[in-house]
């Protein structure tokens, strides 16, 4: 299984105000550029927990779209070798109307499993997710916390090399903190890939290994856990200056 | 072009999924179910029989079926359209967070209504023997201009579905233009109806073609001629072509403006 990860990406821009592009509708000159990320240059290679901190706006959510795929970097290259799974906010494309089973299913197939895939994990995933017999009632009916189980556990069967994580730590009850960093552990001794971005410093101090700030699109610090979330704490600290 | 083959190949099995997706909702609340993909087109059928046939007065025998011969596929595509052009924009938030081939949505748009099409065949058979009508063996052509208004339908819906999502009028603005298309298209009567020197402008219209291969299966019992299956086609491919380039050239932007 080769799954080396190594990114290396440049510049990119991303076009702003969705509105302002629609007010202006006709007249083409009128959307504006902001550049999200400016030259970051990263390698990460496999079985890292890389965490990614910074403050809101510095580019992190960014990042992460650009490496799973979601976005295509305006300049420059991202370079990902092996399968990527986002737990960028859980449940997306689940339709209230359809039961837990069938959304398994659906699920499944637009994180890129196939259905045979499907088949022999949806033991597995109703069992993880313990929401009982809802499994077949429609997902509407569910509470918040049956739903993100439900959709934590089709997530994690994806069985990805590389594992994203984007703020979904800090949703959630105790049991469902507990099951996640379980599932995070199992996948960190099974020597995947896992990048997590998180304002949560507690999180990023627990779980990983070498940790990323990003500041309005750039680098800042890179290496080791404890000093680049010294070198935040410094950061925030001295926010209030000029 | 070949792009979208393999993505339509390698997402088959979701393409599939989010048709049945589309059908299942369509239909989940309603009592009547999917007998609704026929209950409207024959609604229409039965008023405008008796306004044109009844009280108009159209010269045209068994009008019923000539009518719905063409209003079917009619209805395939001004659904097919409206559907497809939301089809992005509605999946919105699931491309914003997940990697996934777009092309999927649109194709999923279509196929879900090509499924209905079909489903709404077999009971056109049962009104067309009801009527006393001759069941022509033609109809095993039909496949044919289906082929080739599903390729059309899919050029035009890649289109929409992408310039709807960088302006939404298009939604509004394809209402009308719909709405309209289907008056100067040959459905509730057919191009001899028309004095001679209004045919060549009625003829620039496309679904001309494609109507008229299905009312010729259905109604008229006969097959066309080649050339006529060879345009349709190639109107349906050039539309596909065109369509889905518009649509290549901007999907990476789409995540922006979805």
């Amino acid at each position: 299984m080769e799954d080396v990860v190594q990114r290396y990406r440049v510049i990119r821009e991303r076009p702003d105000s969705l509105r302002e592009a629609f007010t202006k509708l006709f007249r083409h000159g009128g959307v504006q550029e902001f550049e999200a990320l400016k030259g970051v240059s990263l390698v990460v290679p496999e079985g890292e927990v890389l965490g990614i901190i910074g403050r809101n706006g510095s580019g992190k959510s960014t990042l992460l779209k650009l490496i799973a795929g979601v976005y295509k970097p305006s300049s420059g290259t991202v370079d990902v070798r092996g399968t990527v799974a986002a737990l960028i906010e859980l449940g997306a494309g689940f339709h209230h109307d359809l039961t837990g089973r069938e959304n398994i299913v659906l699920n499944g197939l637009l994180l890129g499993l196939k259905r045979r895939e499907i088949a022999a994990r949806e033991q597995k995933i109703i069992a993880f997710a313990d929401i009982g017999d809802f499994i077949d009632s429609p997902v509407k009916q569910y509470s918040s916390g049956m739903f993100m189980r439900l959709a934590f556990a089709i997530a994690v069967e994806v069985d990805p090399d590389i594992l994203l994580v984007d703020e979904i730590l800090s949703v959630g009850d105790a049991e469902f903190q507990e099951k996640c960093d379980q599932r995070m552990e199992e996948f960190h001794r099974q020597k995947k890939t896992i990048i997590v971005v998180s304002h949560d410093l507690q999180v990023v101090r627990r779980l990983c290994t070498r940790v990323v700030l990003l500041d309005r699109g750039r680098v800042v610090a890179d290496g080791a856990a404890s000093a680049v979330l010294n070198d935040y704490a410094e950061m925030m600290h001295s926010a209030g200056s000029p | 072009m070949l792009q979208l083959l393999r993505e339509i190949s390698q997402n088959y099995e979701l393409i599939w999924a989010l048709a049945m997706k589309e059908l299942r909702v369509r239909y989940k609340r309603s009592v009547l179910g999917f007998v609704w993909a026929l209950l409207n087109p024959l609604m229409m059928m039965v008023i405008l029989t008796l306004v044109f046939s009844k009280i108009m007065r159209f010269p045209v025998k068994d009008y019923a079926v000539f009518l719905i011969s063409a209003l079917l596929p009619w209805t395939f595509f001004s659904q097919s359209m409206g559907y497809s052009m939301e089809s992005i924009i509605s999946n919105g938030e699931l491309l914003k967070k997940v990697k996934i081939a777009k092309s999927v949505f649109p194709v999923a748009a279509v196929l879900s209504n090509v499924i209905n099409f079909l489903l709404s065949m077999a009971p056109l058979a049962l009104i067309v023997v009801v009527l006393h009508f001759p069941l022509h063996w033609t109809w095993i052509f039909l496949p044919v201009p289906l082929v080739a208004l599903i390729l059309f339908t899919l050029g035009c819906g890649f289109f929409c579905a992408t310039a709807n999502v960088f302006f939404r009028d298009v939604s509004h603005i394809m209402q009308i233009v719909l709405s309209g298309w289907f008056y100067l298209s040959p459905v509730m009567y057919s191009l001899d109806f028309l004095p001679q020197q209004y045919r060549d402008f009625f003829r620039l219209n496309p679904m001309l073609y494609f109507l008229n291969q299905f009312r010729l299966a259905i109604y008229y019992g006969q097959l066309p001629e080649l050339k006529s299956i060879a345009l349709c086609l190639a109107i349906g491919l050039l539309a596909l072509i065109l369509g889905y380039a518009y649509f290549r050239r901007s999907e990476d932007a789409l995540v922006y403006y979805v």
